[in-house]
């Protein structure tokens, strides 16, 4: 039913909010001004590790137009924030990292608030440093936070059969280390929040948050209030990317100056502040030992990793989740191990960012594909092909495979790219006479494409309304943050109730307004709060064509929805719009209004991190050919082709520009990002110093999509939102291998790396202390 | 606080040379180097800013006598669009080329980025190879005086140069290079725009048959000021660029260096750029 008339799946939609973000009237937090409203600033620390002896206000808070300066002495029923609740908003005794929150000012203006801070005196006793995991691993190091010993803010333990047996009947076996760097988000809108109290002390919060409902309950006990008293409107978010998951200082800070004056108050971060005190991806050294056949069967894997979780612990530390999950079953692999140490040091601190820890996974494992591929002399291409998943794959790990296009995948990258006889020509390039050498490296990523059921639900609800112009307006608990999930939620309405584009309003930014939703994150917006979207639009669709089967006396199975009206057969019987008015102002008036709660198929993983966590699982392979020049280490990426199983395309338009910003945030990734940390500290804080990818550098974009049709997918989709930027490090590593006959195992490729390793002048990575 | 008390705009040099002999004044011009250090407090205000971008002395690309005289107030996109600097003085124009973005090469002024004297600045390199001077504007008597500094000399460290601050910066003189001189300046970033040079070089030769003449090679970001390199030079005049004689070249640079490391490269780094680009720059020069 409901096929007459077109579709708008697989369509070329602009995205709703699209005339408004290019015209420039779009109104971030940035633009937003709260009657009354007082600005606030954070003092920092100025110590990395640091005993605070004595903060002095006293100067400040005599400076006309300063409102509070607050310190922890002024709010002792703060709470510890974070994932694991280790830190506090403002900082008691102690200082950890040099972002560390220690007063805070509310003023008039920004400025006077900035003058203000200069005002404060803080008297620090200096502690010993501990700038690497090695450092806070050694015997007698000073422990950062009470109960963790060690340091070890966290371990993660995975095994699969018997890694001892897997080496044994292995013909090649490898261990390399590897090491990846820090980067950050570099959302475009800096962090900001607005807070604000009524009189009866009901909190309204202006928030960026990606898991408005997780943060509602989270400030609730914060403040020792009732959740329903927090209500949380998120304006159009300036890019998230996973970096609005956790509750940070700021937010925290900016409500308890609220409170304590009585006032609206803003709090917006400069941009040095953005790269100071934001979450980093995880960085991570990490030690793959695996093995093959002759044949090129895989045998087994063992992963160690140590990860520098910072001061303070937020999702970086959880990165294992994913990263355990691509070691286990990106390929078949019999056997493996896999353990992780987040251990606590004095630098900053990581969070989550889109991939979530399988950029760096898939970095090694792929590094290990070509490497074993090339000790047992097989083709690339035909080792993968050999050990790839196929549909219908139950992992050791649980994870169960419906669909899968992980050979068409590889196939189509391969040949489009023409792989296979371009490794060949490069490979015999090596040692020519020209300093510029061309390489191509293939890689590939699972990653969750069904949601990923870490909380209690993972659901997402709808409410849904049609009113007497048959005008729709989707209420969803699932945030916009650029990914374009509006359009899509718009799109998969529309085909349920047969009605264009226009007919549809969306409503996803007010908690108090739209139903629960965990957030965004893992990729999971398209899928989750696309079936809740559809099972309201289908409850809809059954309430209008049983009234219209009433009225007209003729059979539901008849009559469908498309164009605006409702059709028998293929007559138009009733002009939506005015059906509906009749329905709306009869003796037995009936609203269309309906609601769903879609929960995915998905399960819990047990505590051996076992079970089938997602209810689909997305697959891709990038084929990435650089340019080297070995004289100066610059690496060009020339072209990225791109094979995508994505389920099913919905918006074509939405999802190629998902496509491209995701590789070419991996490209950043692996070429050109990199936050210097420097005893604790970062060194390039701005955008003249932190390499962005810019215009001259995109590379030409080859991009296929492989349409597996998920049965449990809205439409057949997958979530894609982080799929592609997880394997273009991997694939750049391949292809500067290829160029160069040089096997990089650092990030990033930045010049000077390169060229160290080129000409043996690089430090390998070092396994250091294990924990 | 360093507060501006108050603001003032010339409309001569005359003018301008008054109000700078009072002292306490700040200069500004196109603002792109003054604007970010001053907020990034490493600049600090004097009392008075004056604006001279009203003074039409400091204006204009000409050529009298041999000579391309160019005003301070000159934009790098002026220079990138005047053919005298294309067909003359190219190796500037490769640089202006190179320098930063649309919206900053409208704004920025090479006056400025003489004045600035950035070890990494990115005219100051071609200007060297050049063999540029600076026309310095003052009013010590009561009467407009000017002296002119060859640049080799101008720049004292890294930010410092010998102009005194009763002094204006009112042009820069450029002799013509020979007839077929060529050139060829080459920056070397992490990115093709947008980026603070981790060296930089400009060389320029007259060619005569495959024989170099009149070579002149200058390296940016590779000591505290803009420098040129005599004898690398002097490797060079009057040969052919083969292989050995570029690498005779590039060692004799390695001992005119004294590179640093900072987050941009190391001096490790540094020097095996400057000995291979500068090799690669002199083997395209030779060729041309």
């Amino acid at each position: 039913m409901g096929d007459i008339g077109s579709s708008l799946i697989g369509k070329r939609i602009p995205k709703l909010d699209a005339p408004d973000k290019a015209s420039g009237k779009t109104r971030y937090i940035h633009d937003l001004e709260a009657p009354g409203a007082l600005h606030a600033k954070i003092l920092r620390s100025t110590e990395v590790h640091a005993r605070i002896v004595w903060i002095d206000t006293a100067a400040a808070k005599r400076l006309p137009g300063v409102h509070a300066v607050i310190t922890a002495a002024d709010v002792p029923w703060q709470r510890p924030i974070g994932v694991a609740k280790d830190h506090l908003p403002l900082k008691t005794d102690r200082v950890r990292s040099l972002r560390d929150e220690v007063a805070a000012v509310a003023a008039d203006t920004e400025e006077i608030a900035e003058e203000a801070l200069k005002l404060i005196k803080v008297h620090y006793e200096p502690l010993p440093v501990l700038t690497t995991t090695d450092e806070a691993l050694a015997p007698g190091a000073p422990q950062l936070h009470e109960g963790h010993a060690n340091n070890v803010a966290m371990t993660f333990d995975y095994a699969q059969g018997d890694v001892a047996q897997g080496e044994a009947q292995s013909d090649v076996v490898i261990e390399d280390v590897f090491r990846l760097h820090y980067v950050t988000h570099c959302c475009m809108g800096v962090s900001g929040v607005i807070a604000e109290f009524d009189p009866g002390g009901s909190l309204l919060l202006y928030s960026n948050t990606q898991v408005p409902f997780l943060h509602k309950r989270e400030f609730a006990e914060m403040l020792g209030i009732d959740p329903g008293r927090i209500r949380i409107i998120q304006p159009p978010i300036g890019g998230g990317f996973g970096s609005k998951l956790d509750v940070y200082p700021f937010e925290p800070i900016a409500i308890f100056l609220a409170r304590i004056t009585g006032r609206p108050v803003k709090l917006l971060f400069t941009r040095e502040e953005e790269f100071l005190a934001s979450p980093t991806r995880q960085p991570v050294v990490l030690k793959l030992r695996s093995g093959c056949k002759k044949d090129g069967t895989l045998t087994f894997r063992t992963v160690e990793t140590v990860h520098d979780n910072g001061a303070y612990t937020s999702w970086g530390a959880t990165t294992p989740f994913v990263m355990m999950q691509t070691v286990s079953s990106l390929y078949r692999v019999p056997h493996c191990k896999y353990h992780t140490a987040a251990v606590y040091t004095n630098n900053p601190y990581a969070g989550s960012f889109r991939g979530y820890g399988n950029l760096q996974a898939t970095f090694a494992v792929e590094a290990h594909m070509d490497k074993l591929a090339e000790a047992v002399g097989m083709d690339l291409l035909a080792f993968r092909l050999k050990n790839a998943q196929e549909p219908g794959e139950v992992t050791p790990q649980g994870m169960h495979f419906k669909t899968c296009g992980f050979k068409q995948c590889l196939t189509t990258a391969a040949e489009r790219s023409d792989f296979v006889a371009k490794q060949a020509a490069n490979r015999a390039r090596w040692r020519d006479a020209n300093p510029v050498k061309r390489g191509i490296g293939i890689a590939s990523m699972l990653h969750v494409g069904g949601g990923a059921k870490i909380y209690p639900s993972d659901g997402c609800g709808t409410i849904l309304k049609v009113d007497d112009f048959a005008h729709v307006t989707l209420i969803t608990g699932a945030s916009e943050i650029g990914q374009g999930s509006e359009t899509v939620l718009a799109q998969l309405v529309c085909e349920e109730l047969g009605l264009p584009l226009s007919a549809v309003s969306v409503v996803n930014n007010d908690t108090d307004i739209t139903p629960w939703d965990v957030g965004v994150h893992a990729s999971r917006t398209t899928f989750i709060a696309g079936n809740s979207a559809i099972g309201a639009a289908r409850k809809a669709k059954a309430k209008i064509l049983a009234a219209a089967a009433a009225k007209a006396g003729v059979p539901v199975e008849t009559l469908s929805l498309s164009q605006g009206f409702v059709f028998s057969e293929n007559k138009k019987l009733f002009e939506l719009g005015k059906f509906l008015r009749g329905l709306h102002f009869s003796d037995r008036a009936e609203l269309v209004m309906t609601t769903f709660y879609y929960e995915p198929p998905s399960k819990h993983q047990d505590k051996q991190f076992k079970g089938d966590v997602s209810a689909a699982y997305a697959w891709a392979t990038q084929a990435c050919e650089v340019e080297v020049d070995t004289l100066t280490g610059i690496v060009r990426l020339l072209k990225v082709t791109g094979a995508h199983d994505v389920g099913r395309v919905l918006n074509r338009l939405g999802i190629e520009g998902q496509i491209e910003g995701g590789m070419v945030m991996g490209m950043g990734y692996a070429l050109t990002e990199n936050l210097v940390v420097e005893n604790c500290t970062v060194k390039n804080p701005n955008f003249r110093d932190y390499k962005l990818v810019t215009a001259p550098e995109m590379p030409e974009m080859d991009i296929s999509f492989i349409e597996t049709m998920d049965g449990e997918g809205p439409q057949g989709a997958k979530g894609v939102g982080e799929a592609p930027a997880i394997c273009m490090a991997a694939a750049i590593a391949n292809a500067i291998y290829n160029a160069t006959g040089t096997r990089i195992y650092a990030l990033p490729f930045t010049p000077e790396n390169v060229y160290r390793a080129l000409h043996g002048a690089a430090q390998a990575p070092a396994w250091g202390k294990a924990a | 606080m360093h507060a501006i008390e108050r603001y003032v705009r010339p409309g001569s040099l005359e003018e301008a040379a008054e109000i700078l002999r009072a002292g306490n004044v700040t200069v500004l011009a196109g603002g792109t180097d003054l604007m970010p250090q001053t907020h990034a407090g490493r600049v600090k205000f004097q009392s008075v800013l004056m604006n001279v971008r009203r003074v039409p002395e400091l204006r204009g690309i000409e050529e009298h006598g041999g000579v391309v005289r160019i005003g301070a107030l000159v934009t790098i996109t002026e220079l990138r669009e005047s053919a005298l600097v294309r067909e003359r003085l190219n190796v500037l124009w490769q640089a202006c080329d190179h320098f930063a973005s649309d919206q900053i090469r409208n704004a920025a002024t090479l006056g400025g980025n003489v004045c600035n004297a950035s070890p990494a600045g990115d005219t100051l390199v071609p200007l060297l190879a050049l063999e540029a001077r600076t026309v310095l504007a003052s009013k010590p008597n009561g009467s407009l005086e000017t002296r002119r500094i060859p640049l080799d000399k101008f720049f004292s460290g890294p930010g410092r140069t010998l102009k005194k601050p009763s002094e204006l910066l009112a042009a820069i003189e450029v002799p013509l290079p020979p007839q077929g001189f060529v050139g060829e300046f080459y920056k070397h970033g992490t990115r093709p725009g947008l980026d603070i040079s981790a060296i930089s070089i400009a060389v320029g030769a007259q060619l005569k048959g495959k024989v170099l003449n009149e070579v002149r090679i200058a390296f940016g970001a590779v000591a505290p000021t803009p420098i040129r390199a005599p004898r690398a030079e002097a490797v060079l005049e009057g040969r052919e660029a083969d292989a050995a004689t570029l690498e005779a070249a590039a060692q004799a640079a390695l001992g005119e260096i004294h590179p640093i490391s900072d987050v941009r490269a190391s001096d490790w780094y540094r020097r095996e750029l400057v000995r291979n680009m500068l090799k690669r720059v002199i083997s395209h020069v030779g060729q041309l």
